[in-house]
């Protein structure tokens, strides 16, 4: 038989829920017995919540798929239709391969027992038989960092030691297809790099991740195709990059005509975000695969200040374009300039006639900055349009510095010279 | 129905777990542990000895041995009803998060009652021999009862689950009924002392815990097999309701992780 090349295959998945259900009223004989004696026979109809309207979504094998949206867009839903948590009002799903679900860290968690009865129960629950998880129990207490407290009642637990035990045992199931909420970011600084490496070995070795997450960064850094909910249905599909960018104007294009954010599902017509133009799609010149590059060749290379390295983008242009200037910008994650220039600014010559497709690259002898996640930015602007690429990067240094640059410099530490010598002995040697 | 039966096994492992867990969690924590197990049905009984052999002279031989056989596999059947009627209610934090067949809630509770049970056995026949009551050979039938009880058991606590979950005041109501239940039951008399012949006739026929009580009583106290036709009968019946029981299940489970 051959192996289906979709781990999902979702077809105008439609998921409705009564309103009762979302206002959360139950039912009870008290207030059935009520409505009866006040008359009303039949019901109210509450009326139906749709979350998603028609869902129709091929998520591929071994890639790491996003799900972006706004809150309450339903990706949440989505999620637990893919689990099997929920089922689809109407439409067609499949399913290929083992999935694990982590919605939430810490299933079935028992305050009184100790971590290791806890890593059984709560690996069990995930989906591995009793025999998997004492195979994995020392794997899992190493990862989750917790040394003697592993004996100790959870509920003795700070809430870090208990979310690094959950995210341990999630991380040791062996699954098929992962499905992952809004849970990568757990504890310091080095256990959520230990997590990212753990994630990042998942997909090394061609397992499907399906992963709701608010941080548009991981999805542009980390993530092989995101796909945008909105409104209830998959408003585009495509290249991490581009989706986020397109997510992101249409939030700041909802935000200046004001429109007030409702929650989705309640509203009409499920809340969609304004349309946007898609940037760059009828500019002249036109950008795609930005990417840093060692001078080596490596793409996403390990970045450290010192390193030299090279945004390469490649362009495609149309005809002759006299006014074009190429923009780079360097950012903070939250958008703030670190570096900007252009090519106008600098004066460097463009050719008139542009080639049909060809290549920029910006060449950093030295990347000087600090530590940290930074955004790279390449524009290409003409007055027919303007066509934007980012990318996401990280540079890490054993050195701890602090600022936002390291300019070239060294020490230097010496014998004070004879003439200056009773000013500074004054001070040294009262 | 075979749905039902085959998922529960397999999730065996995760069923045998919690059951564990249960019974571990239980007495954790608690100053005398495991003898709780012990020590709740003992002075249940002794109130039960003081009302019936102090206050209103039963005249029943060995009458505290004799309530002691039918009061323990009660007290699996109303525990586990009781607990079992708001499972899958209260366990919000699982069925919204993982996917896993919700009959094995009910289950767990059903199969901890049960262990508990078993484990309170020794206390049973150790008073037994405090009466010089020691048991016969016919004990050989007390596996059948307990299976057709288990069946039964588990066929009304998915009911009552199920229902719970669109129905959240039937948790409340469950206690109250089962305490009625417990008094036409003879558990506490012996069916032979009501007197009116149609009352008793409704206590034996149409209430399937008669018949278990008897098989329980006529094993340990009255050295004997239990009669066979009622038993069986009892236990198609506890099939059938299984079968309806897991028919209301696979309709509703769609439902249960939204309605809760």
């Amino acid at each position: 038989m051959q192996e289906p090349l979709d781990a999902i295959v979702m077809r105008d998945v439609v998921k409705s829920f009564r309103k009762r259900t979302i206002r959360g009223e139950y039912t009870t004989f008290k207030s059935e017995l009520l409505r009866w004696l006040r008359g009303k026979r039949q019901p109210k109809e509450g009326g139906l919540i749709t979350a998603l309207r028609g869902i129709t979504l091929n998520i591929p094998r071994g890639k790491t798929v996003a799900i972006i949206g706004r809150n309450g867009s339903g990706k949440s839903t989505l999620l637990k239709l893919i689990t099997g948590i929920y089922a689809p009002t109407s439409g067609h799903m499949e399913i290929n391969g083992r999935i694990s679900a982590l919605l939430d860290l810490g299933a079935g968690f028992h305050p009184d027992f100790s971590g290791r009865e806890n890593i059984l129960i709560n690996g069990i629950i995930l989906g591995m038989s009793r025999a998997e998880v004492r195979e994995r129990m020392d794997d899992i207490i190493a990862f989750s960092e917790l040394g003697e407290f592993i004996d100790e009642p959870v509920r003795t637990y700070s809430s870090g030691m208990y979310m690094r035990l959950a995210f341990a045992v999630a991380t040791h199931v062996d699954p098929d297809i992962l499905i992952v909420d809004e849970i990568l970011a757990v504890g310091d600084e080095h256990f959520s790099k230990k997590s990212m490496a753990k994630m990042t070995e998942f997909k090394k070795r061609g397992k499907t991740i399906v992963l709701v997450t608010h941080d548009l960064s991981t999805v542009e850094r980390w993530c092989d195709e995101a796909a945008w909910i909105d409104g209830g249905y998959i408003r585009r599909v495509g290249r991490p990059s581009e989706v986020v960018a397109e997510y992101k104007q249409a939030i700041a294009l909802a935000e200046a005509q004001s429109v007030v954010f409702t929650p989705p599902a309640l509203t009409e017509d499920g809340g969609a975000l304004p349309q946007v133009n898609v940037p760059g799609a009828e500019a002249p010149v036109r950008l795609s695969g930005l990417k840093l590059v060692s001078p080596s060749g490596e793409v996403a290379p390990k970045l450290t200040p010192e390193s030299s390295v090279e945004a390469c983008v490649d362009f495609s242009a149309q005809g002759v374009c006299e006014d074009l200037v190429f923009e780079v910008s360097l950012q903070t994650l939250e958008g703030r300039a670190l570096y900007e220039t252009s090519t106008r600014v600098e004066s460097v010559p463009l050719p008139r006639e542009l080639p049909a497709s060809g290549r920029v690259r910006f060449v950093l002898q030295r990347l000087g900055l600090l530590a940290g996640t930074y955004v790279c930015e390449v524009t290409a602007r003409t007055k027919g349009g303007v066509s934007r690429e980012t990318c996401t990067f990280v540079v890490s240094s054993s050195v701890a510095e602090r600022g936002v640059f390291r300019p070239v410099h060294h020490w230097v530490v010496e014998p004070v010279p004879v003439a200056v010598a009773p000013v500074l002995a004054g001070v040294g040697h009262p | 129905m075979i749905r039902l039966v085959r998922e529960l096994y397999q999730y065996r492992g995760l069923l045998l777990s919690l059951v564990q867990r249960e019974l571990k969690a239980r007495y954790r924590g608690s100053f005398l542990g495991f003898l709780w197990t012990f020590l709740n049905p003992t002075l249940n009984m002794l109130v039960y000895s003081l009302l019936f052999t102090v206050m209103m002279r039963a005249n029943t031989p060995h009458y505290s041995y004799f309530m002691f056989v039918g009061l323990l596999p009660w007290i699996w059947f109303s525990t586990s009803l009781g607990a079992g009627a708001s499972a899958i209610s209260e366990r919000r934090d699982l069925m919204t998060k993982v996917r896993f067949p919700a009959q094995v809630l009910p289950t767990t509770v059903v199969l901890t009652n049960l262990s508990n049970y078993l484990l309170s056995l020794p206390l049973m026949l150790g008073l037994g021999l405090f009466h010089g009551q020691y048991p016969t050979w016919h004990v050989i039938a007390f596996p059948v009862v307990v299976l057709i009880q288990l069946i039964f058991t588990l066929a009304m606590t998915y009911i009552l689950a199920a229902i719970n979950v669109t129905f959240r005041d039937l948790q409340h109501i469950v206690g109250n009924l089962l305490t009625m239940w417990f008094f036409i039951t003879p558990v506490l008399y012996q069916a032979s002392t009501i007197l009116d012949e149609r009352v008793r006739t409704v206590v034996l026929v149409a209430n399937p815990m008669s018949s278990l009580m008897l098989s329980y009583q006529a094993i340990f106290y009255e050295h004997r097999f239990p009669d066979p036709w009622p038993l069986a009968a009892l236990a198609a019946f506890s099939l059938a309701l299984l079968w309806g029981a897991s028919i209301l299940f696979e309709s509703r489970r769609e439902e249960f992780a939204e309605s809760i």
